[in-house]
């Protein structure tokens, strides 16, 4: 071995592989205004639609005159639900099983549905000739308090559903009821509630909020007469599902429909489901023979597309007096909106919600979900989290605390009480659940550790005499949350959307000389899939990350995927690219046998090749293997080295993780601030600790926005009360805490390389963490559970009602 | 929207109720009114410009006197139309109460609902751009009532 022969540190290094802080490569492009979105799309001829929209949130539509509209110069069609009942879409389905107006027909059921589209050169022109489409409206009484939907006396919504007494999830009992879905065993939930020493209730609400998105809501349609085919450019988590659905109703065959989503400006689940634009804007292209493209604004995207929780939930935990839980009983009110356009998983009408019971080892639990129809926008989407996970983790978290203040008890103890041990997983939930791998004892304690928890607490006790002497006006809180995540749907054998099953896949294709490109089923929206999945493929095959590119969201050219949400692409994705990584890899190695001379048993894998074992000069690179593949191969072996990987996964992956939250709250003002944010996150094997850490961070801005002051709010007759970015919270770099970030790595045992996924932990623990901070805050003070979000009108509000503020 | 309050105005109330009865006072002293025509004793139609918040736009309705009981109260109701702008319809009670011969007390009780674009962008606006165009039509009304010219014929 010569001075110029690299270290085994060297090859390892200039792999990039897993555990490398790689810089994202996609950052080049994005940093420098390079990125490609949908609006950069610009097709020769191009139209521009708009939306007509209703002001009413109820009401019926009893004419609309298209006639002056049309004759605004630039203005080239409106298109009405009469135009689209032509083609047999004046309503499409939901991927919840309903179905969903595309435009009005009949009657608006909620404020800024869409009426009517107005499709012209521009998009000035548009907006004119949306002022001059005239609709005459006769307002009907709305329906938003959700809690009031199913009274005798309640208004009609949906009339389209009269004497539809099945929804797509079973019996209906009132005509805005949409479903009740139950898990668990009721009996003996109820049985350990009658023997318990303590029990808790409260009604815990998620308010609803919205993921927006930086980029909004967009598509742009070009449907080519002469071939028969339509193109779509979309901002789409989910192309491939996008393009089925699209030739399921559009009746157009699906090796007609291209759909391409270019890179995205964020989802958080907000571009999962399908909207109104996107049929519009294909239906004006075919209508037209032009490509035409549709870009929300700010408010429509905050009004009209999918919103976010909208879940009350009564929550009972029975327990013993020692603190140790026996029963948990959920009551979920779920306010749907105008359709129920959740996208979950087809089965799961309250998504994930039966991972309710948490980190704790409840022996019994029972969960009831009410789904009902208000004159809301539609929804219900898992913003930055898995399907409904994040309103469970609230739910339970708050509980854990209610319960611990009940029992005298401190919330970190009562939590250490109940954890599912490490020797009992897999574990089975009593609501139907296997966790796959957990050590929750470990994080709990190093969360408590490097806080000095107990420091904190004997300061907070402190602050509280002096509250209580008057020596301060300020409290302070600790939120501590311990959550556990359900992520990676999923396995096909629960998990479909519309019958089609949530696998992923991967295929990795490499080139003569020694480098790739692999295509995913997955779809970026700033993930930063194109580092770490060629991280991944450097660890398995030795070919540089560098040397890969990553291609997502061509239809075309991609495998069939299901797209990236619920934090589903590691755990799917990142499992089929492993495996398709391994099928190369074990070509190469039949490759390199040959080569070497030598059986196939002989050789082992040292880092970008393969060496003889005990005779480490006897070596062949992938680099190597790779021209071998395609122009020498052994005797009786198709050339070329690819493979393509279909991935279902046999179960979920649980991250988990512990957050402490410590918060300082001025009682006479309500202002907070929050003295320090600890994270602890387990997503199992890391791939890039700094996109990791990017993730976290993100994701914790936004729980800090969803627990501290963002919410979509409607007033008694259905406006919409924070439609822009001056009512809705978004945090900047001036509002937004600095983070402290740690993990702990307990891989999944049955992911091929134990990744859990990581993007949605923060926000399913963060929101818990503030609120639990700010009710710990008030706790001393005789307050047991206050609504979110915490905003600082609130907070003044709450040191009202307690009496401390005159 | 509710809003409620009284105003003391320097005329005999017989002259205040056919003030309020007057379209073209009405026209004169509703901020923004462009046109207030009567096809009846207790019909009118309105075209209105408001401006709330960030959005201005030019309402059209139609408003009605009702439980007219002279010279001492009705209400006022109405709906009007401002296209993508959004909604606006309401009514206030009017009642007036002599104070002496030549001054009266009028009280109004409103309530008014307002939708669109109008109550999402301007929603925390409108309360105060309600109560500001209360008093600007007051102001208004009170000033024609002393101008001779305008008075009406009592």
């Amino acid at each position: 071995m010569n001075d110029m022969t690299p270290t085994r540190e060297q090859r390892e290094a200039k792999l990039e592989g897993m555990g490398c802080k790689r810089k994202r490569v996609e950052d080049i492009r994005f940093t420098q205004g390079r990125g490609q979105y949908v609006d950069d799309v610009k097709l020769p001829g191009m139209l521009h639609g708009d939306f007509v929209r209703s002001p009413y949130a109820h009401a019926r539509v009893k004419s609309i005159n298209t006639e002056k509209a049309l004759k605004v110069p630039g203005v080239l069609a409106v298109i009405t639900a009469e135009t689209l009942k032509t083609v047999n879409l004046a309503w499409m389905p939901t991927l919840a099983g309903d179905v969903q107006m595309v435009l009005a027909d009949g009657k608006v059921l909620f404020q800024n549905q869409e009426v009517a589209f107005v499709v012209a050169t521009d998009r000035y022109t548009a907006d004119d000739g949306i002022n001059a489409v005239e609709v005459e409206y006769e307002q009907l009484e709305p329906q938003i308090d959700p809690f009031t939907a199913m009274d005798p006396g309640a208004p009609v919504l949906r009339e389209d559903l009269t004497g539809k007494n099945t929804g797509a999830h079973g019996p209906r009992k009132h005509h805005n009821h949409i479903f009740e879905w139950t898990v668990g065993d009721k009996d003996l939930t109820d049985a350990a509630f009658r023997k318990a020493d303590v029990t808790i209730k409260e009604m815990i609400s998620y308010h609803r909020t919205h993921p927006s998105p930086l980029e909004t809501c967009q598509s742009l349609c070009s449907f080519d007469k002469i071939k028969g085919e339509l193109t779509i450019y979309g901002t789409f988590q989910a192309p491939h599902v996008v393009r089925t659905v699209v030739a399921l109703i559009a009746k157009i065959p699906e090796h007609k429909i291209h759909v391409i989503a270019p890179d995205i400006g964020g989802g958080f689940g907000n571009k999962v489901g399908v909207y109104p634009g996107y049929v519009c804007s294909a239906v004006a292209s075919i209508v037209t023979g032009k490509p035409v493209k549709w870009v929300e604004d700010r408010i429509e995207n905050l009004t009209s597309t999918s919103f976010a929780r909208d879940y009350h939930m009564t929550t009972e935990i029975a327990a013993t007096k020692e603190g140790k839980v026996t029963g948990l009983r959920v009551h979920v009110l779920a306010d749907h909106g105008a359709f129920d356009a959740c996208a979950d998983p087809s089965k799961w009408p309250a998504g994930f919600m039966n991972i309710v019971t948490g980190s704790y080892d409840f022996p019994v639990a029972h969960l009831a979900v009410d789904g009902v129809y208000t004159n809301k926008a539609p929804g219900g989407v898992a913003y930055r989290c898995s399907f409904r996970v994040t309103e469970a983790a609230y739910c339970i978290e708050r509980a854990m605390d209610i319960l611990a203040q009940k029992l005298g008890m401190d919330p970190a103890e009562l939590r250490l009480k109940n954890f599912i041990k490490a020797e009992q997983f897999p574990y089975q939930s009593a609501l139907g659940w296997e966790y796959d791998s957990g050590d929750y004892h470990t994080a709990m304690k190093q969360m408590m550790e490097k806080v000095d928890y107990a420091g904190l607490r004997k300061e907070q006790a402190e602050k509280r005499e002096a509250f209580r002497r008057g020596e301060t006006r300020e409290i302070m809180g600790l939120g501590v949350s311990f959550f556990t995540e359900i992520v990676g749907a999923g396995p096909s054998k629960n998990c479909d959307i519309l019958g089609i099953a949530m696998f992923d896949s991967c295929e990795i294709r490499l080139h003569p000389t020694g480098s790739g490109v692999a295509r995913v089923g997955t779809k970026s929206q700033g993930q930063g899939h194109e580092t770490t999945w060629a991280q991944i493929i450097a660890t398995e095959i030795g070919i540089p990350a560098d040397d890969i590119t990553v291609e997502e969201g061509n239809t075309d050219t991609a495998p069939y995927g299901l797209g990236t949400y619920g934090s589903r692409s590691t755990p799917v994705a990142g499992a089929a690219i492993a495996m398709a990584a391994r099928k190369i890899k074990a070509k190469a190695q039949m490759i390199a046998a040959y080569k070497l001379e030598v059986h196939e048993d002989d050789l082992e894998w040292d880092i970008d090749g393969f060496r003889v074992k005990g005779l480490p000069e006897k070596v062949l690179g992938m680099k190597d293997i790779c021209w071998i593949a395609y122009n020498a191969p052994p005797p009786g072996m198709e050339p070329g080295l690819e493979a393509v990987s279909y991935y279902d996964p046999p179960n979920m992956t649980y991250p988990f993780g512990a957050y402490l939250c410590v918060m300082d709250i001025d009682v006479d003002t309500g202002v907070y601030k929050v003295r320090r944010f600890y994270a602890l996150d387990d997503c199992g094997t890391r791939i890039n600790p700094m996109i990791i850490e990017g993730q976290v961070h993100g994701g914790l801005t936004e729980a800090f926005a969803i627990a501290m002051g963002q919410e979509i709010r409607y007033d008694d007759t259905g406006n919409v009360m924070s439609g822009s970015f001056v009512d809705f919270f978004i945090p900047t770099a001036v509002e937004t805490p600095k983070w402290e970030t740690d993990f702990t790595v307990t891989p999944s045992p049955h992911h091929p390389i134990g990744a859990k996924g990581v993007g949605e932990s923060p926000n399913v623990g963060g929101v818990p963490c503030f609120s639990n901070a700010v009710n710990d805050a008030f706790s001393f003070l005789g307050s047991t559970h206050i609504q979110m979000p915490h905003d600082y009108w609130r907070n003044w509000q709450a040191a009202k009602a307690l009496g401390v503020v005159g | 929207m509710d809003m409620t309050g009284t105003e003391r105005i320097e005329a005999p109330i017989g002259t205040v109720w056919l003030a309020l009865n007057d379209a073209e006072i009405l026209r004169q002293a509703i901020p923004g009114c462009e046109t207030l025509d009567k096809s009846s004793d207790t019909e009118m139609a309105a075209t209105v410009v408001l401006r709330i918040g960030p959005i201005k736009a030019r309402f059209e309705g139609a408003v009605e006197l009702i439980n007219l009981n002279p010279p001492h109260s009705y209400t006022i109701q109405g709906e009007g139309k401002g296209g993508i702008a959004g909604f606006a319809k309401g009514g206030a009670d009017v009642s007036l109460a002599e104070d002496g011969p030549d001054a009266t007390i009028l009280s109004y009780t409103v309530k008014a609902d307002v939708g669109g674009k109008i109550a999402q962008l301007g929603g925390r606006l409108i309360d105060s751009t309600a109560r500001k165009l209360a008093t600007q039509f007051f102001n208004n009304f009170g000033e024609k009532l002393r101008s001779p010219t305008l008075a009406p014929e009592s």
